[in-house]
């Protein structure tokens, strides 16, 4: 399923367009608009942590959701439904949608970085958030995108329901990112971390049992 | 290859206030192939969704025996094969890629050639298999549903309108296909077109 979705991806482009192109325009934007030097320096980590995650998300948003759409729009829903288990198609998505949030980590940090000349003292501690935090953004996503597949209007329902869900996510991201930029210690960014971890757990734990409920029904 | 049973009474399905089925039974069993007729919106497609399970009745019950035990309905999708109008493979794949997706998917080791034996078997030319399905014809991409639906060898098989956007040569190449599954397979085939109606055994007239 997964190595189906990445070959699919790879000839279509939709959401690696999608994501890619929204996330560098937004950073492009804030890069120019405020640059580096705008910001106090007191406020730099408060405020350049908040704005890489809401880059990252809104990036995100863009992209995620059509994981289970596309498969309404184009009627492969149904084939798919009748060759494989709910559990492989859930695994496979949520397994692409975190390889296309890796990806876009990889791409959009190290040049927001660059560009805010954001100073990380914990780069190994703002690596592990970034991880838990891209498991956790794309199982979030990947259960809101299939609860509203069959929907119409899709696109403001998935907003509806993500950005609830995800909101006590960024903020403990935010918080995480800021201690990372602040202290190299681990102990400074465990709570953020652990709190993640934890909504990460929860969210894919529940999707095991709620999915094949969504996906059949 | 095991062999499977569906049997299915006082079907009903409603869509809100309306309804589509009303009190439909019948049995599918190995070796007897059932022909579902009727007028357009009286629920040959909706009752094939029924069997399939990718929809749930409204009413009335559907029992799945494979052998003597009962087979619980999240397990129904590993012995049914299904192709219909409404069921669509991956236009941006090719008709080898799909086919291997779709084997993949059911745990079944096809070798390329196998499945391009399966393709070839159902009317596409070799040289046709490796390029996107978006590029094909409707006729093509109906064999292509054709060749996911069996590539499993599946002991129940639902067709819903088989031939259709096939020609001549297509119509005898599904014709062919309800040969080989007829004589271990359930099979049901929804369809108003006459030389279809010819492969039944039994026959359900819906909307009367």
């Amino acid at each position: 399923m997964f190595a189906k979705e990445v070959r699919s991806e790879l000839r279509a482009r939709v959401a690696v367009n999608a994501i890619g192109l929204f996330g560098l325009t937004t950073l492009v934007a804030v890069a120019y608009q405020i640059g580096p030097y705008q910001i106090h320096e007191q406020d730099r980590p408060h405020l350049l942590a908040a704005l890489l995650w809401i880059i990252l998300f809104f990036a995100a948003l863009s992209g995620l959701q059509r994981v289970f759409v596309k498969e309404e729009d184009a009627h492969t829903a149904k084939t798919l439904r009748l060759a494989a288990s709910p559990l492989a198609v859930w695994g496979g998505k949520l397994a692409f949608n975190v390889a296309l949030l890796a990806a876009l980590e990889t791409f959009l940090v190290p040049l927001y970085c660059i560009l805010m000349r954001m100073m990380v003292q914990g780069i190994l501690p703002l690596i592990a958030l970034l991880a838990v935090g891209c498991l956790a953004m794309a199982a979030t996503a990947t259960m809101v995108a299939a609860i509203i597949a069959r929907a119409a209007g899709s696109g403001t329902l998935f907003a509806i329901l993500a950005v609830p869900l995800m909101l006590p996510l960024l903020v403990m991201l935010i918080q995480g990112t800021r201690m990372a930029m602040t202290s190299p210690a681990w102990g400074d960014i465990l709570p953020a971390l652990q709190g993640v971890g934890a909504l990460a757990g929860v969210t894919v734990v529940t999707s095991i049992y709620l999915f094949p409920v969504v996906w059949h029904d | 290859m095991s062999t499977v049973r569906i049997t299915f009474s006082a079907l009903g399905k409603r869509f809100g206030a309306h309804s589509v089925l009303k009190g439909v039974s019948g049995e599918l069993r190995p070796g007897c192939a059932m022909v579902i007729t009727g007028p357009n919106g009286s629920g040959k497609s909706t009752l094939l969704n029924l069997l399939a399970g990718v929809m749930r009745p409204s009413s009335g019950a559907i029992d799945y025996r494979q052998g003597e035990t009962p087979l619980p309905r999240h397990l129904w999708h590993t012995v049914v094969g299904m192709a219909s109008s409404d069921m669509a493979v991956y236009e941006e794949l090719s008709a080898l890629e799909n086919l291997h997706f779709f084997a993949r998917l059911r745990g079944l080791g096809r070798s390329p050639g196998e499945l391009e034996r399966l393709l070839c078997e159902l009317g596409l030319e070799a040289r046709d298999l490796r390029r996107p399905v978006s590029t094909y014809s409707s006729g093509m991409k109906q064999r292509v549903k054709l060749a996911q639906a069996v590539v499993h060898e599946p002991p129940v098989l639902l067709l819903d309108e088989p031939s259709s956007n096939l020609d001549e040569r297509g119509h005898e190449t599904a014709a062919s296909l309800v040969k080989r599954f007829r004589p271990h397979a359930a099979l049901a085939v929804a369809t108003n077109d006459p030389r279809e109606m010819a492969w039944g055994d039994e026959r359900i007239h819906l909307g009367q």
